[in-house]
């Protein structure tokens, strides 16, 4: 396996699943793709609001960037406005992973990832 | 939390950068900032800078790039800007070449202002009016006018 896309979103859950994507990135020398989807809801909102929400979805991937680079994890940002869920099974397949991490609170509809997308998906809890 | 503006001294800011080559780009920007006495230990910011480059990408695509190191030869958190007319391969995501760098330098302790900083600049960078601003800037005065216009 070389490439893994892990979904970013600010749950209480996401330490484990970004902790369990890296700790397998390591142990197979994969490049993760780390991908947080600002949803179509936030530009709804007012302006600062939907401003916060980038600036929080950059400062958790670059958290994550960060732990990558302390462990020798290979690691790309990537964010995106739109359908999480879109977004998720397009990139997935523009980037080639091979493997979706999420973690298992994450606000996706789980079954939904599961039956749309081609790639094996790995929920955390 | 200080500002993009604030963290960006005048000197460090390189409308027309001579490098073509990646590194030899992030060594030119490094220069003002051994200059000011923020970056304390050149070679060890400059050696931790590289192996981050060489290890993922800092292209964030849209013709900008952010290479960045926190380490203890940094003494404050600071900025440094440069411009490419002929863009600089950063190996961003989308291909394409930057135009737009801008170097981020952080000392070890201070994580926390470090990833703000660097969430902050992203976030300011994918606007359009922005990069659009930051390459018709004239004059060190006009990159820093387009930054403050546009933080929140």
């Amino acid at each position: 396996m070389e490439r893994i896309l892990l979904y970013v979103e600010d749950t209480p859950g996401m330490p484990n699943a970004v902790g369990w994507a890296l700790r397998l990135a390591k142990g197979m020398s994969c490049r993760v793709f780390a991908l947080a989807v600002i949803t179509p809801d936030a530009p709804r909102r007012r302006d600062t609001q939907a401003s916060d929400a980038e600036e929080h979805a950059w400062s958790s991937l670059y958290e994550i960037e960060d732990d990558a680079f302390q462990q020798n994890v290979r690691i790309s940002l990537l964010i995106e406005t739109g359908d999480a869920l879109q977004q998720l099974i397009d990139l997935s397949a523009s980037y080639d992973a091979e493997l979706i991490v999420a973690s298992a609170d994450c606000r996706l509809t789980c079954s939904e990832l599961v039956r749309q997308s081609r790639r094996p998906v790995v929920f955390v809890k | 939390m200080a500002k993009i503006s604030e963290l960006l001294p005048r000197s460090a800011i390189l409308l027309n950068l001579r490098s073509k080559e990646k590194f030899e780009v992030i060594n030119e920007l490094v220069g003002p900032l051994v200059a000011t006495g923020s970056i304390t230990e050149e070679s060890e910011f400059v050696s931790a800078i590289a192996r981050r480059e060489n290890m993922e990408s800092t292209g964030i695509g849209l013709g900008v790039a952010i290479p960045h190191a926190r380490t203890k030869a940094v003494a404050n958190t600071v900025l440094a800007f440069g411009r490419s007319d002929s863009g600089v391969d950063f190996n961003s995501l989308d291909g394409k070449p930057s135009h737009l760098i801008f170097l981020i330098a952080a000392p070890e302790e201070q994580k926390t202002e470090y990833i703000m900083t660097l969430a902050r600049l992203s976030k300011l960078l994918r606007k359009d009016e922005v990069r659009i601003g930051l390459n018709k800037a004239g004059s060190p005065d006009d990159v820093v006018r387009v930054i403050v216009q546009h933080e929140s």
